[in-house]
Parts: structure tokens; C-alpha cells; sequence
């Protein structure tokens, strides 16, 4: 790999913007060029500086409750404007749906969303929010499955598909929708995945489903059942990646 | 009641990224009171437009709100010509990167306090504080700043590099200044 007056190679690696293999030759390379080594080193003191330097302004104690405050008074929404790129769909095609979507939300009103995936939404923001994410912290597979045995009745499999992007993080017990639940704690680039499993109950509880996507409130969640286990993966991650994740934990293809 | 279900959901993704919000109007801003404006008129136009919000990171969507705000507060209060700086010519003088005195350099970036920093990044043209901003504190990637700043993903990465070597000439400046009185 050459490098040019520019140094984007020494950037690009303190910026985290590399992936193997070219990471690698980057790195390679760094380690055997002086300029770029010195550029790298300047590169992270800088940073370093700017983060403990820098003052962080933090939010005033009262600007929380003033835009709570304000918040009711907001009419319900209304969105014809596009605040940010939308990924997947030309933007007049996404107005058009929004727009029918809303009509759909004002009409039938409240919003029907199963419960249950409102819980296990709930459930994740908690686990992110409450700093409680896991009761086991560990990638090792072997330690997390039978903690997880031990204390439910239920044995849920218990993957680290880290060398497919999806590393095993740890796992703790939740209580969801009226069940003790596993939750498998994964991660995909920032994203965190929680994996909820609990016995099935029901007429229908031995019987294997297909994978079923819903979004809502900016979550994506995956629903199936397996050898009568059922499982809920929630995540902020975008939704054909968390749909491949739960192909991946369920061992399917 | 499916108003208040919303703002509790609401609240639950918003309000762990005030202070990320605040910081970013703060430093745009450049003052306390019209960054909490700022903020709050971002915070209840992300209330109004959740449903647009398809996933991803919450906090890029939500600093992209605040920048909108902040822009357009800028068009309400001040001349749009304070915004628009035209950007400096990019620097490829390979002596500021290429052959540090490095131990000097060191104890240089030591030596600088808080204040002076802020007085030096208060002073570069905006786009560079923004992207030194979202990049070194709030460590976003660029694919990230890109989406906040609707600039595409090499504009960043250039944009990026010519404010570090700004930021970084300004600190050499101000050293060669203090060093006499310091000797």
C-alpha cells in the first residue's frame, strides 16, 4: 500500500475507517513508513486532546423539562417533509406511503401493535437505558447458555457468530409479556441486539414458524418459533441485516 | 392514550442524547441561551416527524434535526453570509504533518488549556468545527457525518482533514507566540 502527501492512510485508520484486509495493509504499511507512523500518533494526540480539553457542554437540568413540557402541546404529526435521506425508496414514494401510513394511524387510532412487541421493545430500550445489560457479560458461549439453563425452563441456543458480524456479548434474565425470558445480548458494528427466548405457550406453541419483520417506533423486531422456543430479536439495526442475524441464531439459512 | 404512549417512547429515545444535542448547538451557536432554543425547537420537530424515522442510529437522525434548526435559526437571526464561508484553500504543505518535532509536539498539546482550545475552535470556520465536533467527540463515522451534514461521504473526509491541519496550525501559531514570554 502507498501512501501520498495527503496521509489519508494514518486518517482512515484513526478514524476507524478500515476494513480487514485493507486494515491490515494499512497498518503494514504504517508500521514501516516514519512519516505516516508520526502522522497516526498526531493524529490520535489530537484527539486525545480534544476529548479531555474540549469543554462538553452539558444540557442545563431544566431544558429536559421545558421541551417535556412543550411536548403535548405539539399537534399529532404530520410528516411531508423529509428531515433526513431516506434509504431504501425515492422520496416521493415515501412521502406517498408515509402519508397513507398516517392516514392508517390517524384513523385507527391507538395503533395496533401486537403487545408483546411493544414489550420486548420496551425491554430492550430499558436493558440500553438502565445500564443493565446483561448479567452474564461474556462472549463465551459456553458460559452464557447454561447460566441461562439454570434459571429458566427453557434452554435457548446460545451462539458467538462473531467472525459473521454479529459478536456474543452476554446474556441476562427479563421478564417479558408475563414470561421469564432469556435475553441474548449481540452486537452488529454499534448496534445491540437483544434476543428475547421464552417457552412458547398456546395451542399452536410446538409448532415452527417462518420469520415475521415489524418496525415500529424506530425498532425493527423479528419474530419466530422454534422447537417450541419462542424468539424475538429487537434492534435499532436496519431491518434486512437484523432479518440475516435471526437466520444466523436459528441456525437456519 | 396512545399522545402519551408516544411521548413516553418518544422521551425514552430522545432524551439520552440531550446533552450530545445541546453540546453540537452549543458549539455552533456559540452561546447558552440560543443553543437551548436551538435544541428544543429540534427536539419538537423530532417529536413531529418520529414516524419519518426508519431506524439506524437514533442520535445521527436526532443531530441532523439539530443542525436543521440550527440553520434555520441562523437564517432568522443572522446573515446567511456568516454560514457560507467559502472554505480556505486546503493546506498540502507537507511539513505539518510529515516531520514533526515530536516530543515538542507532545508536551505542546499538553501545555494548552481548555480556554485556549475553545478560543481556537471558536475560531475556525464552522464546517470545520462541525466535523471536528461529530468526528473527534462524538465519534460518529463518516458515512454518519455524511448523513448529519447532507454532504457526501469524500467531502467529509476532506473536509476533516483540511480542519485538523487548521486546528493543528493554530495551536503551532499560538505556541511560537507564548513561547518567548514563557523562556
Amino acid at each position: 500500500m502507498a501512501c501520498n502527501r495527503t496521509r489519508t492512510i494514518p486518517a482512515m485508520l484513526a478514524d476507524g475507517a478500515l476494513r480487514q484486509p485493507r486494515r491490515f495493509l494499512a497498518e503494514r504499511h504504517v508500521g514501516g513508513c516514519p512519516d505516516c507512523a508520526a502522522a497516526l500518533e498526531a493524529l490520535q494526540a489530537a484527539r486525545t486532546m480534544l476529548r479531555t480539553k474540549l469543554p462538553f457542554h452539558r444540557a442545563p437540568p431544566n431544558l429536559a423539562s421545558r421541551i417535556g413540557a412543550a411536548l403535548p402541546r405539539e399537534a399529532p404529526p404530520v410528516p411531508l417533509r423529509r428531515w433526513f435521506p431516506t434509504q431504501a425508496l425515492g422520496g416521493g414514494l415515501v412521502g406517498a406511503l408515509a402519508g397513507i401510513a398516517l392516514t392508517f394511524v390517524v384513523l385507527h387510532a391507538p395503533s395496533r401493535t401486537d403487545p408483546v412487541v411493544q414489550d420486548v421493545i420496551d425491554s430492550h430500550v430499558r436493558s440500553l437505558l438502565a445500564e443493565h445489560l446483561m448479567d452474564v457479560p461474556t462472549s463465551d458461549q459456553h458460559t452464557v447458555k447454561p447460566w441461562l439453563s439454570a434459571r429458566l425452563d427453557v434452554s435457548p441456543p446460545v451462539r458467538d457468530l462473531a467472525e459473521l458480524g454479529f459478536p456474543l456479548l452476554g446474556g441476562r434474565l427479563d421478564y417479558v409479556d408475563g414470561h421469564k425470558s432469556a435475553a441474548v445480548v449481540y452486537r452488529h458494528a454499534k448496534h445491540i441486539i437483544n434476543l428475547f427466548a421464552w417457552a412458547a405457550t398456546g395451542a399452536a406453541a410446538g409448532a415452527d414458524t417462518g420469520f415475521s419483520e415489524t418496525a415500529h417506533q424506530g425498532f425493527n423486531v423479528v419474530t419466530w418459533r422454534r422447537d417450541g422456543i419462542a424468539y424475538h430479536a429487537v434492534s435499532d439495526l436496519e431491518a434486512d441485516q437484523l432479518a440475516a442475524f435471526a437466520r444466523l441464531v436459528s441456525g437456519g439459512n | 392514550m396512545p399522545q402519551d404512549d408516544r411521548k413516553r417512547r418518544f422521551e425514552l429515545l430522545a432524551l439520552p442524547h440531550l446533552d450530545a444535542a445541546y453540546n453540537l448547538a452549543r458549539w455552533l451557536a456559540g452561546n447558552p441561551a440560543d443553543a437551548e432554543d436551538i435544541v428544543q425547537d429540534a427536539y419538537l420537530r423530532a417529536y413531529r416527524y418520529l414516524d419519518s424515522f426508519n431506524g439506524g442510529e437514533f442520535r445521527v437522525w436526532l443531530l441532523s434535526i439539530v443542525r436543521n434548526s440550527f440553520l434555520d435559526w441562523v437564517r432568522e437571526n443572522r446573515s446567511a453570509r456568516l454560514l457560507f464561508q467559502a472554505e480556505p484553500p486546503a493546506e498540502t504543505d507537507e511539513t505539518l504533518w510529515g516531520h514533526p518535532p515530536r516530543d515538542p509536539e507532545a508536551m505542546l498539546l499538553d501545555s494548552i488549556d481548555s480556554q485556549t482550545l475553545e478560543r481556537l475552535m471558536l475560531r475556525l470556520p464552522l464546517e470545520y468545527r462541525e466535523v471536528l465536533l461529530l468526528r473527534e467527540v462524538e465519534d460518529l463515522s463518516y458515512k454518519e457525518i455524511a448523513a448529519i451534514t447532507a454532504t457526501p461521504t469524500g467531502t467529509v473526509m476532506s473536509r476533516l482533514s483540511r480542519a485538523r491541519l487548521a486546528l493543528r496550525k493554530s495551536w503551532l501559531d499560538t505556541h511560537k507566540m507564548e513561547v518567548p514570554h514563557g523562556l
